[in-house]
């Protein structure tokens, strides 16, 4: 009798065959999200090579595509981490740790000897795409790494730089950002190894310390030769730190393995499993049922699985169009019944990924807009802002106010009259319009942003920063991969009858999530609409956590560029009035410059008070000398990613200069730093450190904080006492 | 110069003067912190012997807590591990007594006046928690020649303290007797209480400056480890640097003239029995530090110069929960502003955290004239803080 056992994981199936404790045949293969073929093909295979016969073998599946798979052929479904278990335990008994790593999850098993036995201590995570295979391969592949090539690339001996190990997303972020600034990519991929290894200990230890010896197992761990020397550096590390008693004379890389092979131990374990299982358990039924899922089958389900389409019916359309689609007005029409030699307040917004600038009339009213994508230096950004406006021929500005990421750095050298903090702004633009919001939803092209109003301030507010999930980029990538503007997206979505169910979460398996869709055959239009539906979630309660909208208010303002999509304004309004019945839902007229307009509002009462401006003019923002310098005394200490900033120094007249700078400037010259990666890295060096401490030093005095009393004192020997 | 070095307590204190304690700070010793100095040094441990771990932080975590954390998503007890690898592995001159009280109940101010001053649970076990991750694969402290020790001690009621204390610490000290720990308790208390005065003197200056110049003040509500750098982030501090002077509830001035213009009127209209008396907002007032945080919201409503109240919690914080609305509404009911910082994890959300303290600080600029007067128009005659020093 032969046993059979085949592993459908996310990425690739494994199976082998065994008769009488022997392994007659094993392989494996990626699938491309096609599992059911796959394990069809593998199957003919194994019955024409190794005689796998009906009735009387018996097979037995794991993975993730094994319960729906595994009962087609009659085989019986064995847990993953059981499976890998199973497997350890009778190929290495002396083993306490196994990591698997997998294409879309990562699994721990910690054994402990119990009195009689071993106890097993499980954690698996697949919920998000930090610490996985795809982690690591997602980077690559933008990189333009070759699988075989990036399988031989090292860890040890790499300076490491800082990435994001919690985000695929932003993982591909961070590297791009290295790629810049001119990190080899062997540095960057190293990185990436570090990352894994990081997150996995990070989440899937919980108190445990990982002793050996050590199994390493799963395609990551098993191709990616800097993986397992990441693993060997950070448990070797973990040894020596927790004095953990080593065999004798045992080197710690002697106790970590990496079998050849490790991709088959749930494989492997399968057989071990159905072993022990009655003999009519799992018996081999042939591939009949499978082939007829294959071929027809799965399509005939993809039809039953799928939700209905964005829109109920055509009186559902026009009665949302009626009420939404026109609800965006264009701040960059050109109007020809403004006085453009009134002064107007101007409103920039300097986000990470582009800049936007407002112009306002004296009664609040928007007469012109523009935006440059962020060249990465802010003064270029704001040279290239300011000329719009000029060349659209306003030439007062009766103030200046600035909002978003360069807000600080621009302040002194634009000469605005208010720096803006985003959340105030999104909501004074917000309250313009809508004086009665309870809450604000901003979803830009990389960001989400909830903010939450009462007493018509933002009392609370989400921002995403660790992970991707819910932001815009990804409609306009879909968009763009079927060529198809964004501007037609909506009408596409619309015509969508049907549309599959995406999964809410991590945006790495959002994207393998749509292929595997694709496949399956569903078609553009359905696949925008899923995309569009499922954005709420991912805002609402994915990113922002907040699972009760109702206790959150009734009036909600739609603003971001994102929301100029009405696909995604029709999934919000369903989403939202699905939660609260009686919500109030609006779009802000312009929302793709709310920042802005918002910030432009927060100068007016400056404005009207009287106050002149500070605005420095157009023809010396033109002019801005700036000289840039990125050398080895820009580089930030402030922690280990040590990021290469650079130091862009601008000529203006009553700057007060950096004497003791490494990079000195002269009276007369300001510095904005740019390339860091965190607010900390604003901040020059220890000597500016000093400085800026200093004068928090002077404030503090004159403005106590009980809390620091207690720090100070509440340790250690008492004061004199004061009672008697 | 002060009372414990005159006095002498009985036993051979010259036998325990070559012992050295430590203690984590964490936890409830965020408030108990100057009893335990108190008590310690009375019953003749030498005042450098007393070691507590340092502030929480990543570092000591990743230094001295790895691989020892417990299942406990409340950061506060989690971080432990950090403070009690510290104290065994981290010391130049090693410890003789590990010393980490379960405190069951706390010498409240409000004690009295309200059902209970009862620690968190989840808080009062901690130590156990933290523990099983040094003696779970082996001993440490025993390896290391620790004894350590962690009483059960209820100092919301001074006449049991001693007695618990004694039956704990008898085997570890020699020559102990209950008198003995009689006196050094109370000598615990005095010092406490010492410290407490002298930080709700400096609240009071503080109020009355602010009313005097009529300049907004922030009042923090949280619990007392938010005080812990690695817990609360020190998210007041960069307020502070705004130009905002920082009151915590927790040392908020209780001088009965202050008390009796705050609620004199709600006494006499027999809403409260005293100033106390939270049983108008908060019916089940168990758990020390959440009554302290609701009379903290009803103190920032009463108080002009409050213009705006901070409020830090721990991530899922089940104590903390069923407060926000309740707080927030108090506060925000009496036109002061209200932001809170919730979910507080092992490290700072420095950009959020920005973001947030910039919001705020806007808003303070923008509306704390305004708050201050709208609040002065209803305030109780003859307020304490405006008289003439």
């Amino acid at each position: 009798m032969k046993l059979v056992g085949v592993d459908v994981g996310s990425t690739t199936v494994k199976a082998v065959a065994v008769e009488d404790g022997r392994v007659l045949w094993q392989d494996y293969h990626r699938h491309n999200t096609k599992q059911a073929e796959m394990v069809l093909q593998f199957l003919e295979r194994i019955e024409s090579e190794c005689g796998l016969a009906p009735g009387g073998d018996r097979i037995f599946f794991t993975g993730s595509g094994a319960g729906l798979i595994g009962p087609l052929v009659g085989g019986k479904f064995v847990q993953e981490v059981v499976a890998v278990a199973a497997a350890v335990e009778r190929l290495h008994p002396g083993v306490r740790f196994v990591s698997e790593i997998g294409g879309e999850d990562m699994k721990t098993i910690f054994f402990t000897s119990t009195g009689n036995g071993k106890g097993k201590q499980v954690y698996m995570q697949s919920a998000c795409s930090g610490g996985t295979g795809t982690f690591v391969e997602k980077t690559a592949r933008k990189l333009q790494i070759p699988t075989e090539a990036l399988c031989q690339m090292g860890y040890a001996g790499y300076s490491l730089h800082k990435i994001s190990s919690k985000c695929g997303i932003f993982a591909e972020a961070d590297s791009n950002t290295l790629v810049k600034t001119g990190v080899p990519v062997e540095e960057i991929i190293a990185s990436l190894f570090e990352a894994v290894v990081y997150q996995n200990l990070a989440t899937l230890t919980k108190g445990n310390t990982p002793m050996p010896e050590v199994l390493l197992l799963g395609g990551p761990n098993l191709f990616f030769k800097g993986l397992q020397e990441a693993w060997r550096h950070h448990l070797k590390n973990l040894w020596a730190q927790r004095r953990v008693p080593l065999p004798d004379g045992g080197e710690p890389e002697s106790l970590i393995h990496v079998p050849a092979d490790a991709l088959y131990y749930a494989c492997l374990g399968c057989v071990e499993v159905g072993r022990e299982e009655a003999q009519a358990v799992g018996v081999y039924r042939g591939t009949q049922k499978l082939r007829w899922w294959v071929e027809e089958g799965q399509h005939e389900q993809k039809a039953k699985e799928g939700a209905r389409g964005l829109v109920g019916g055509e009186g559902d359309l026009s009665s949302f169009t009626e009420q939404y689609g026109h609800s965006q007005r264009n701040g960059t029409a050109e109007r020809s019944d403004i006085d453009r030699g009134a002064p107007v307040l101007v409103g920039c917004d300097f986000g990470s990924t582009t800049a936007k600038a407002v112009v306002l009339s004296e009664d609040k009213e928007l007469l012109f807009s523009c935006y440059a994508l962020s060249k990465g230096n802010p003064i270029e950004d704001a040279k290239a802002l300011f000329r719009q406006i000029r060349e659209a021929h306003f030439r007062r500005v009766g103030a200046l106010a600035l909002t978003g990421y360069g807000k600080d750095l621009l302040k002194d050298i634009l000469g605005s009259d208010v720096a803006i903090v985003e959340t105030v702004a999104h909501a004074a633009a917000a309250l313009h319009v809508f004086p009665d919001a309870d809450v604000i939803c901003d979803v830009g092209g990389t960001d989400v942003k909830i903010m939450i109003l009462r007493q018509g301030t933002v009392s609370d507010f989400r921002l995403n920063s660790q992970c991707s999930s819910g932001n815009g980029a990804f409609l306009q990538g879909v968009a763009e991969r079927y060529d198809i503007p964004l501007e037609r997206y909506a009408d596409k979505a619309f015509l969508a009858k049907a549309m599959p169910t995406l999964a809410m979460g991590c945006g790495v398996f959002l994207q393998s999530d749509i292929v595997n869709q694709q496949r399956k055959g569903w078609s553009a239009e359905e696949i925008m609409a899923s995309l569009a539906a499922v954005l709420p979630l991912n805002v609402w309660v994915y990113a922002g956590q907040l699972q009760n909208l109702g206790a959150v208010g009734r009036k909600f303002v739609l603003q971001g560029g994102t929301h100029r999509n009405l696909a995604v304004v029709k999934a919000q309004v369903d989403f939202i009035t699905g939660k609260v019945p009686d919500a109030e839902i609006v779009v802000h007229p312009y929302s793709g410059e709310a920042g802005a307009i918002g910030a432009a509002l927060c100068a007016f009462d400056r404005w009207r008070g009287g106050h002149p401006t500070r605005f420095r003019g157009f023809d010396t923002i033109e002019a801005l000398t700036y000289t840039s310098t990125t050398s080895e005394h820009t580089v930030c200490h402030w922690c280990t990613c040590n990021c290469k900033r650079t130091f862009i120094d601008v000529q203006l007249p009553d700057a007060k200069g950096r004497t003791w700078s490494k990079v000195p400037i002269a009276e007369g010259w300001e510095r904005v730093i740019s390339g860091n990666s965190c607010p900390k890295g604003l901040v020059e060096d220890v000597n500016e450190m000093r400085v800026v401490k200093a004068k928090f030093e002077e404030v503090k005095r004159g403005y106590p904080n009980v809390a620091e009393m207690v720090r100070k004192d509440a340790f250690r020997r008492p004061k004199v006492a004061v009672s008697p | 110069m002060p009372r414990w070095f005159a006095r002498t307590p009985s036993g051979d204190p010259k036998s325990r003067s070559h012992l050295r304690v430590g203690i984590p700070r964490l936890l409830n010793v965020w408030s108990t912190h100057q009893f335990w100095w108190g008590f310690l040094t009375a019953l003749g441990i030498e005042g450098e012997a007393i070691v507590f771990s340092s502030d929480t932080s990543e570092d000591q975590n990743r230094q001295f807590g790895k691989g020892r954390g417990t299942v406990d998503c409340c950061y506060p007890v989690k971080c432990g591990a950090g403070h009690y690898g510290e104290l065994v592995f981290g010391q130049k001159r090693k410890i003789d007594i590990f010393f980490s009280p379960m405190i069951y109940t706390l010498p409240s101010f409000l004690r009295g006046h309200v059902a209970e001053t009862l620690s968190c649970p989840r808080v009062m076990a901690g130590p156990e928690n933290i523990k099983a991750g040094f003696i779970k694969e082996k001993d440490v402290f025993a390896e290391n020649g620790i004894r350590y020790v962690s009483p059960l001690v209820s100092l919301g009621e001074p006449l049991i303290v001693p007695k618990q204390l004694y039956e704990t610490l008898k085997d570890v000290l020699p020559g102990l007797t209950l008198e003995e720990t009689r006196r050094a308790v109370h000598e615990g208390y005095q010092t406490l209480q010492d410290f407490n005065e002298r930080l709700r003197a400096k609240g009071r200056e503080v109020l009355e400056a602010c009313a005097r110049e009529d300049k907004p003040c922030l009042l923090v509500l949280a619990r007392p480890y938010h005080m812990d750098p690695g817990i609360g982030h020190e998210i007041e501090v960069d307020l502070q640097v705004y130009g905002y002077p920082i009151l915590w509830v927790q040392y908020f001035p209780v001088d009965p003239d202050l008390l009796g213009w705050m609620f004199g009127e709600d006494i006499r209209a027999g809403i409260v029995k005293s100033p106390f008396d939270i049983s108008d907002v908060w019916p089940s007032s168990y758990s020390s530090n959440t009554n302290e945080i609701l009379w903290g919201a009803k103190v920032a409503a009463r108080v002009p110069w409050i213009a705006c109240v901070i409020r830090l919690s721990s991530y899922e914080c089940g104590m903390d929960q069923p407060t926000y609305t309740p707080i927030q509404q108090i506060v925000e009911r009496s036109g002061t502003l209200f932001f809170s910082f919730q979910d507080l994890d092992s490290t700072k959300p420095a950009g959020s955290v920005k973001i947030r303290v910039e919001t705020i600080a806007h808003y303070l600029e923008k509306y704390s004239t305004e708050i201050i007067e709208k609040k002065k128009a209803s305030m109780p005659p003859g307020c304490p803080l405006l008289r003439d020093p």
